[in-house]
């Protein structure tokens, strides 16, 4: 980048730019005033001035033409600097795997607009990309809820995500979150923390007020917060110093608050288009390289139904179990699903048919000494 | 199991589709420059011959007759003055453009995990980008440009030049050709480096257009001006374009493809990716690319299913992915899915009754959650409870 950012440099400040030519256009100019004003002060010097012009204005024009050297060669460099950094570029990488699913794509910029709470540009993006049937108005409303309460907890005000969480209070539990608790509790550490010391039969009341539901599940959570009054004054210096709330505590409350609205909507907390481009742009040098060697040995890879390497993608890109039969190497699917055989060792149905020499035999673990029957082995979901 | 090496950040493989953001201001400085040349080349031969008429005729004219010659020329090069402060002020704007995309760039180059706050932020910014540009790419010039206000982007897109690009295509589709032939003139230099048959085809559907209404004369004169020219270079062409004077629309004979209406979008089409090679723009719009890499890597066996083993969203402990998710499932059906060379599952695997398997941890913690009896589990996609007595230790070597 340094390159690049020294060559530009050149362009803006070095004078590698239209400047100076047009700094000798001018001097043409004032040329033919000052001869102007020659010719009117002192008729008789019409004839030879104007005569000279011509030869002038040749010169002139010649400076401006050799001072458009400056940004000519500035263009060239920069962009050569460009060839440099820019050499395993993905031009013409064309998988045309989306090629004709406007539709699909559009939908999903869509959603993604919508997630983002950009309701008036989703609305644009709807009537110009004409979308008939895009995102139904349902998710539109429930969207615009999801961020006005999002900007609610980002003004730190709680009570419209308690409200939320309340009136699903039934459909949370049984998705096993800590949501609404948690929102009580922050409320409470507010109250308690917040105010002055007067304030804290105040934080007391409202704890006496909304815990109740929750003493089965969370009681010693609750003693602890109970435990908070006693310690407000050094609250860091106390047992309790991992429940002092700062920004990081809202952040996390948007983004479990987010999670439960998008899971109840059976979506996903963070938009797919958003995860599947950044995995893509991960992936993309090792797309490039397996293009070319598919062009080199004249293969595409589309006709198969799996990419033929391994594409390294951190961690939270994953979110499926992925199981590899460990003596076929292959990915487990539908028609060839991974089986548990009596020992506890798994693997692809395919192999277990394979070492039975497909006869139903007896055949032996390849990974411990137990011996069994292809019927033993039973299918399991990862 | 946790590969770190996968989340080191390189920035260079990052640029893999950033070029564009760099070359597109450059084209745009070279044809800035190049119209200063022009200007300074036409207007300075102009102004000396002037010079040189005004002093050979300067002893026989009277003194008024000579200041106007002068005042001419004075006006003439005042207007060229203001033209090249016009290409200068432009020039500047690319270059402060320039700056901003090439800090931008940078700003990638300090980071150093995939995993770092700053690197989510980068990565949503160029999802910005590439929306703006699918939605340029596709005449959503209103959509795209108020995202680009939006999220404070617009030095980082190029409004202007697809906003240009797609008020000829759309002129094209509506059978007008003079907008895309005066792109082509403005180009004609660049055009001719390339090679590029636009023009000869453009010249050639305006000559059938007119022997498609039988206006027969002005179909010669309009051959013989334009096209008879490149008949050394599209010799066939030419003679196919001639025989069709005798071959009505009504009886095309062998003509057909030269009447066809197809042949407007076949010049949608060359216009556009002429225009983009031009520009040294990607023929795809970025999104297609990236998205395209993108579901296939996140893809597995499981993301289509018939098997009711998708993650669901009965429950917390279980994050929906991508793929699944109705935004994305559709379109990922035709792509392949991720290749993997090794299982990546929960530690200490645990078979439920029902053949569905999890880590121990999950179950137990979802146990916790949910306030079930010690002895108990439940199935967080089934929703089925089990004793902890009927579970069985799972291996994956």
């Amino acid at each position: 980048m340094d390159a690049i950012e020294k060559e530009l440099d050149k362009l803006t400040n070095g004078g590698a730019n239209l400047s100076k030519s047009i700094k000798d256009i001018d001097k043409c100019l004032e040329m033919l005033m000052d001869a102007r004003t020659t010719i009117e002060n002192d008729p008789t010097a019409t004839v030879p001035t104007l005569q000279a012009l011509e030869s002038q204005l040749k010169t002139g024009f010649q400076l401006a033409t050799d001072s458009l050297k400056g940004p000519h060669g500035g263009i060239a460099k920069y962009g050569k600097a460009l060839d440099k950094k820019f050499k395993h570029s993905t031009n013409e990488n064309t998988f045309g795997a989306l090629a004709n699913r406007q539709p699909l794509i559009n939908r999903a910029i869509q959603m993604h607009l919508l997630r983002e709470g950009n309701f008036e540009i989703a609305e644009t993006f709807a009537k110009e990309a004409g979308i008939v049937e895009g995102v139904p108005s349902v998710l539109d409303i429930e969207f615009r809820e999801l961020f006005s309460i999002q900007e609610s907890l980002r003004r730190k005000e709680l009570k419209p995500a308690i409200e939320w969480a309340e009136k699903r209070r039934d459909l949370l539990e049984s998705r096993a979150t800590n949501l609404e608790f948690e929102l009580h509790r922050l409320q409470y550490m507010i109250l308690l923390f917040q105010g002055t010391p007067d304030d804290i039969p105040n934080a007391l009341a409202y704890a006496k007020a909304q815990f109740g539901p929750f003493q089965k599940k969370y009681l010693t959570e609750i003693s602890q917060l109970a435990g908070c009054v006693v310690w407000r004054e050094k609250l860091s210096m106390s047992p309790y110093a991992a429940l002092i709330q700062d920004e990081s505590s809202w952040q996390s409350i948007i983004e479990s608050f987010t999670t439960e609205f998008c899971a109840l909507l059976r979506l996903s907390a963070e938009s797919p288009l958003y995860v599947a481009t950044t995995a893509g742009a991960i992936a993309l040098p090792t797309f490039n390289k397996m293009a070319t060697i598919m062009k080199a040995k004249k293969t595409e890879w589309t006709s198969q139904n799996e990419l033929p390497v391994e594409v390294p993608l951190p961690d939270k890109f994953k979110y499926h179990s992925i199981f590899v039969c460990p003596v076929s190497k292959e990915q487990t699917t539908d028609s060839n699903p991974p089986m548990m055989i009596p020992c506890g060792h798994v693997l692809a149905k395919d192999t277990v048919q394979k070492l039975a020499r497909g006869t139903g035999s007896r055949y032996k673990c390849p990974y411990c000494p137990a011996d069994s029957l292809p019927k033993e082995a039973r299918e399991i979901y990862l | 199991m946790t590969t770190k090496s996968a989340a080191i950040l390189s920035a260079d493989n990052n640029l893999l589709l950033e070029e564009p953001l760099l070359r597109l201001p450059l084209e745009v400085l070279r044809k800035i420059f190049k119209s200063s040349q022009r200007y300074i080349e036409n207007d300075g031969k102009k102004l000396t011959e002037l010079a040189r008429d005004a002093g050979a005729k300067a002893p026989q004219v009277s003194q008024e007759a000579s200041l106007e010659s002068l005042n001419a020329m004075i006006t003439r090069m005042q207007t060229l003055k203001r033209k090249m402060e016009t290409l200068h002020e432009e020039e500047k704007v690319v270059h402060a453009q320039s700056r901003k995309r090439v800090s931008h760039l940078n700003d990638l180059h300090s980071l150093s995990s995939l995993l770092e706050d700053g690197y989510e932020s980068w990565s949503k910014i160029r999802l910005d980008r590439f929306m703006v540009d699918y939605m340029l790419r596709n005449g959503y010039s209103n959509s795209a440009k108020q995202l680009a206000q939006k999220q404070g982007i617009e030095e980082l897109v190029d409004v202007d030049v697809f906003v240009q690009c797609w008020t000829i295509e759309e002129s094209l589709r509506n059978k007008k050709t003079t907008e895309c032939l005066a792109w082509c003139a403005e180009n004609k230099n660049s055009l001719k480096k390339i090679k590029s048959t636009l023009e000869f085809e453009l010249r050639l559907q305006v000559y059938i257009e007119y022997v498609r209404e039988r206006k027969l004369k002005e179909a010669v004169t309009y051959s013989r001006k334009y096209l008879s020219g490149s008949c050394d270079t599209h010799t066939t062409e030419f003679l196919r374009a001639s025989c069709i004077l005798a071959f009505p629309p009504e009886r095309p004979g062998p003509y057909k493809a030269l009447y066809a209406e197809g042949r407007w979008d076949h010049l949608v089409k060359t216009f556009v990716s002429t225009h983009h090679s031009l520009y040294n723009l990607p023929q795809e719009p970025l999104l297609h690319v990236a998205l395209a890499a993108g579901l296939s890597s996140l893809k597995t066996p499981s993301c289509h299913s018939t098997l009711s083993t998708r993650h669901n969203t009965a429950c917390s402990v279980t994050s929906l992915c991508p793929i699944c998710s109705t935004e994305l499932n559709e379109l990922a059906k035709p792509v392949p899915y991720g290749h993997h060379t090794t299982s990546w599952v929960d530690h200490d695997l645990i078979v439920l009754p029902n053949g569905r398997v999890y880590g121990t941890k999950r179950l137990s913690d979802l146990a916790g959650k949910l306030g079930l009896d010690s002895g108990k589990y439940r199935d967080p996609i089934s929703g089925e409870e089990f004793e902890r007595a009927d579970v069985r230790k799972v291996f994956i070597s």
